[in-house]
């Protein structure tokens, strides 16, 4: 290589030295902070989903209401500077801030105010709360700042309603994208959204207020407790709202780097009650059961402790809550004279259906070990929230059920006609309609306490506890919210104390890099298969050819069929699991209609063969967005890392293999079989458990986990995917290694070899030009079955790292209905299996063609 | 160390340490130290001591008592499964052996679209139809050992039709069924032994990975994988609840592989 060439080589390495290091100067004095969630967000409009996750993040850093909630519960200003209240209570003027502008530059005015009153009982509403607003009968604009609401009828908790988030003011130019973004008035504007992964936002240098002291904040989506736990230690967030593994908690408030934060939340967790079926509907059974319940083990045993034991469906921290625990104290003799007195006093057996969450299922065996103290047996079954729905919410298919009812100010379920709970009572409905007709909040609280008494003296549920709100944080993170009644995360006032986060985290072009990648790689295969069709057709055949490739197109289309009919089976309705415990019919059709989930199947079929055909693979239910984009996101980790696990895996493999079949029978063979032995009983779930904890929580050498995205550098990407690549690869490599040393030896005994011997070849010469590459062929229909077992295999990793992969997509597309998308992984990873296989079997009768005639 | 030396080691093993599980397993089925499912909130996160040989967990409930029940569903719902694709692919294996031509192509493609089916979503799937438990997860993880056994079965004929007593049997005017019920069949049974345990270790990996994500035996049925997802969150608290159960299934599968390994290398010397 001659001098200038040589130059040219060196300049690239140190350019890229320089950029580093400027990018990493240029960002020291960037604050950014990383929050770790529980449930991730379906879409970002908290108008047209009810699930609280949206809020959770959004609310007051991103979209902001007219008026907002006090710590005590107590309506505040907010867009709305001021209101008056008419006489009878029938019409409401709000006077608006004249300084608000949204995140898209348009003026916040009445004008706004009103398009976005009107759009919640609109006709294409997906606002699964617009009941709460069903008693505005008009809207006026009275001048640019100035609004006017007339009612129906008088609407006492008018207020405390339009504080929602489901009632957030929300721009008329944009408010059509807010789905997948965001557009609002807060202290933080949307930037980012990385599915299955993480949501970005940035501050509003144009905010009214003080501005943010963070320049981004990065909501960090992790489901598992454990990698909750793994990734507050590790450092890979901040901070962790509602952190999901109460029995690790005390481990973080006793740890000096840690701050804590335990409230309580507006989520009533209750032993519900299907009053509709007989044992239940008699009041001294739900007597019997509630005496036998002990709140209190259950608390310990459930929640480590955590929790407020509560005696009616109502807050403890509402200034209106009365303490009706000691209605039914735990008192197994009363449970059992009062089971005594009905039909049931031989016995009842009860089937208590559980939701996945752990408060449900842990909750669930202590109950059902409590009420077999007082002569009930209970049947548990665990559901899926999509099967939840299906069966107890939707069908009443149930007798108790265990469930967290997570909406502020939701006591009115009570008097919802067709709710699950079944209870249906002339009083409670009369208490209900006199509390929304009043305004005067002392009689407004009297009223509370007589509905929260009267559903005690029901028993119209087992009343266990109310969450705990649980929040751990790095200490030098200040200023976070976490106390507020609807239970969202403030990031507005949070700042650094003392140092500054300095990881670089480069944004730019989220999706085009990796896209072209795989366009590239794509064209690569696809010249690499057209190469190997060419030369299958000189060497075996055109006509060979042409029937394999028949084989193969009836097999996909086989797998089409397959696919698609095993996925209509599953049931559970995606748009009620979407829209949630409190939807009501027409927001559900609306829904159904949107998605044409009301076509008939075969049609269905049809369009969607019909878009595989251009690479279509629809809209997925739940995200909003075209499947393919879901896909390429999800292929950027789940391609390289099975790639990276095939890579260590052979790494490992290909030398153990050879050694143990040059040295076979010996000491070192023995050895070797031993490890490999291990490396195949070794649970891969179990070794990525061990490895977190060894590298991440003890070492820190590598993080926790997460992918960081390939476009925060290679480095970093590729550590984040070495320890799940490693507990994927080790019981590849066993596998593998002793398929080649037995290929190895199989191929020693062959004539060739003996001739190569009497020729004078060296062992080791023999084993790499003789024996290796005609053992390969075994070798490669493995590698080829390996590949596809670790694209689609790796759901269970993909869960302990919390990797936003394929894996993880589908499972939670099957948890959430979406159909759309797990018919088209599915049928992706059908695909390739197939496709793989077809070329390795082509490969191998073009490098053996005696074998042709054997495989025929 | 000779091959023959090997195979007696592997074997003695293997089939030490496999009847030392289903004997616990079967013992599991009358009598335990403790009930499982008895739980004593007070007791919990004990570790291993006189009363408890192995500790207890976050709801008091006897570890050495759970790690019996869970031996029994593993091998409960590993035989089963074993026993399904027997059953079923066996003899599809043979059919396909026997008549050859377009029916051997019909049963190898169909094995081909069940290979294909990643094997975990299916599971997956299947527990999301029928709702999740151990029968579900025998039916799911039987299915993807169907195609095996009839790949097993279907190559071993195909030798088995070459050789002389075979053709000596077909001169003889037997018919091919025949054939393959009394002559066939009874030479695979090495083959089929060895295959049955490999099949029969990777079922108790695939209930527990199942049990895992929480789609295998729910509770109160005890099952070592779903003792490994819930000691994730405890492992600061009480560490040995993640290792026991992993080490137990550590060398219950171990246990397998090498009684399969032993017996391989046994019956690749009998003709």
């Amino acid at each position: 290589m001659n001098r200038a060439l040589r130059r040219r080589a060196r300049l690239p390495p140190i350019a890229l030295f320089c950029a580093l290091l400027l990018a990493a100067a240029g960002s020291s004095a960037a604050q950014l902070a990383v929050i770790g969630m529980q449930l991730e967000p379906p879409v970002l409009d908290p108008t047209a989903s009810p699930a609280a996750a949206i809020s959770e993040c959004l609310y007051g850093n991103l979209y902001e209401g007219l008026v907002q909630f006090a710590r005590d519960g107590s309506v505040q200003p907010s867009l709305a500077e001021s209101w008056d209240i008419s006489e009878d209570g029938m019409s409401y003027v709000f006077h608006l801030r004249h300084d608000v502008r949204f995140h898209d530059g348009s003026r916040f005015d009445a004008d706004a105010a009103k398009f976005s009153l009107d759009r919640v009982n609109g006709a294409s509403s997906l606002n699964a709360q617009r009941s709460q607003l069903q008693a505005i009968r008009a809207v006026e604009v009275l001048d640019p700042y100035t609004l006017r609401v007339l009612l129906h009828r008088r609407s006492g908790g008018l207020l405390q309603s339009l504080a929602l988030g489901a009632f957030v003011m929300v721009s008329p130019q944009s408010a059509a994208g807010n789905a997948a973004h965001p557009v609002g008035t807060g202290p933080y504007r949307f930037s980012n959204w990385r599915r299955g992964d993480s949501l970005t936002l940035t501050r509003n240098p144009d905010f009214r207020g003080p501005p943010a002291a963070l320049d981004e904040v990065t909501f960090k989506f992790i489901a598992e407790p454990t990698a909750a736990f793994a990734a507050l230690m590790a450092g890979d967030v901040d901070a962790f709202a509602n952190y999901p593994a109460p029995e690790s908690f005390a481990q973080f408030a006793a740890d000096p780097r840690f701050a804590v934060f335990n409230g309580t939340t507006e989520m009533e967790v209750l032993l519900s009650f299907n009053e509709r079926i007989a044992p239940l509907h008699d009041l001294r059974v739900r007597r019997a059961i509630s005496y036998a319940l002990d709140r209190r083990a259950i608390i310990d045993g459930a929640m480590f402790g955590y929790g407020t034991p509560i005696g009616s469906h109502f807050p403890p921290a509402n200034p209106a809550y009365v303490d009706l625990t000691g209605v039914y104290p735990h008192d197994l003799a009363k449970a059992k004279a009062l089971l005594a007195q009905t039909a049931y006093a031989r016995g009842l057996t009860l089937s208590l259906k559980l939701p996945p969450p752990s408060y449900a299922r842990r909750g669930g065996e202590i109950i059902a070990a409590e009420l077999a103290q007082a002569g009930i047996q209970v049947k548990i079954e665990n559901l899926e929230w999509a099967q939840w729905l299906d069966q107890v919410y939707t069908r009443h298919d149930f007798d108790m059920s265990i469930v967290g009812h997570a909406e502020p100010l939701d006591y009115d379920i009570y008097s919802r006609e067709g709710y699950y709970f079944g209870y249906a009572n002339a009083e409670f409905n009369a208490l209900i309609a006199a509390l929304d007709d009043t305004v005067d909040p002392v009689r407004r609280r009297e009223l509370l306490q007589r509905i929260q008494r009267k559903l005690a003296e029901d028993a119209v549920n087992g009343f266990l506890f109310q969450y705990p709100r649980l929040d751990v944080w790095n200490r030098h993170l200040e200023g976070i919210g976490f106390d507020n009644v609807l239970g969202t995360i403030e990031v507005s006032r949070a700042h650094y104390e003392g140092r500054g986060l300095s990881e670089v985290r480069a944004g730019g072009a989220a999706g085009a890099q990796p896209r072209t990648a795989l366009r590239v790689l794509g064209l690569a295969a696809g010249i690499g298969a057209m190469l190997l069709g060419i030369m299958t057709a000189r060497r075996l055949g055109a006509a060979y050819l042409a029937q394999r490739l028949g084989v193969l197109a009836a097999t996909l289309a086989l797998a089409t069929a397959v696919v698609f009919i095993v996925v209509q089976v599953v049931p559970g309705d995606p748009v009620r699991y979407m829209l949630g415990l409190q939807a009501d019919p027409d927001t559900v059709a609306a829904m159904r209609h949107e998605l044409r989930l009301d076509a008939a199947p075969l049609q269905r079929y049809v369009q969607w063969v019909g878009g595989l055909a251009h690479a279509d693979f629809g809209s997925s239910y739940t995200y909003r967005v075209p499947v393919g984009d879901l896909l390429a996101e999800r292929l950027q980790l789940s391609l390289p890392l099975a790639m990276y696990a095939l890579l260590l895996s052979s790494a490992l493999a290909f030398p153990a293999g050879i050694l143990a079949a040059a040295r076979r029978g010996r000491t070192t063979d023995a050895l070797l079989s031993g490890i490999t032995q291990l490396g195949l009983a070794l649970p891969n779930f179990w070794l990525g458990m061990l490895l977190v904890l060894l590298f991440a929580v003890s070492l820190h050498w590598i993080s926790a986990g997460g992918f960081p995205g390939w476009q925060a550098g290679l480095w970093p990407a590729l550590k984040a995917l070495t320890l799940p690549a490693i507990a994927l690869a080790m019981p590849q490599a066993a596998i593998l290694a002793r398929v080649l040393r037995a290929a190895l030896i199989d191929t020693l005994h062959e004539d060739y070899i003996r001739t190569a011997r009497a020729k004078g070849a060296g062992e080791w010469q023999v084993l790499w030009r003789h024996a290796l590459p005609n053992a390969l062929v075994p070798v490669l229909t493995i590698l080829g079955m390996q590949f596809s077992f670790l694209l689609a295999g790796g759901v269970i990793i993909e869960n302990v790292f919390f990797l936003p992969g394929l894996g993880r997509l589908v499972f939670q597309a099957i948890v959430q209905r979406d159909l759309i998308v797990v018919q088209s992984v599915v049928v992706i990873l059908v695909f390739a299996v197939v496709c793989v296989s077809f070329l390795v079997d082509i490969t191998y009768s073009l490098v053996n063609p005696q074998l042709r005639a054997a495989y025929e | 160390m000779s091959e023959h030396t090997a195979r007696n080691w592997s074997l003695a093993i293997g089939a030490g340490v496999t009847a030392c599980f289903i004997v616990v397993a079967l013992l599991a089925l009358f009598w335990t130290p403790f009930d499982p499912q008895l739980l004593n909130i007070v007791d919990k996160l004990q570790p291993p001591n006189a009363h408890h040989w192995l500790g207890t967990d976050q709801l008091g409930r006897d570890v050495l008592s759970l790690l019996m029940g869970g031996a029994k569903t593993s091998v409960g719902v590993a035989l089963l499964a074993v026993f399904i694709g027997a059953a079923a692919g066996v003899p599809l294996g043979l059919i396909a052996a026997a008549a050859q031509g377009s029916v051997d192509e019909a049963v190898m493609r169909a094995n081909d679209l069940i290979f294909a089916f990643p094997a975990l979503l299916l599971a997956i799937l299947i527990t999301a139809v029928f709702g999740p438990g151990a029968i579900n997860a025998v039916i799911a993880i039987g299915i993807f050992n169907i195609p095996v056994f009839a790949r097993v079965s279907r190559a071993g004929a195909l030798q088995a039709w070459t050789r002389d007593y075979t053709l000596a049997a077909r001169v003889a005017g037997k018919g091919r069924w025949r054939i393959s019920w009394e002559h066939i069949l009874p030479n695979l049974f090495g083959l089929l032994v060895v295959q049955a345990t490999i099949q029969f270790s990777l079922g108790v990996i695939a209930e527990a990975g199942l049990a895992y994500v929480g789609l295998g035996a729910q509770p109160p049925v005890p099952s070592w994988g779903r003792m490994l997802n819930e000691a994730q969150t405890l492992t600061a608290l009480a560490p040995w609840l993640a290792l026991i159960p992993g080490l137990a299934m550590l060398s219950f599968v171990l246990g397998l592989n090498l009684l399969g390994e032993g017996l391989r290398r046994g019956s690749e010397r009998a003709p």
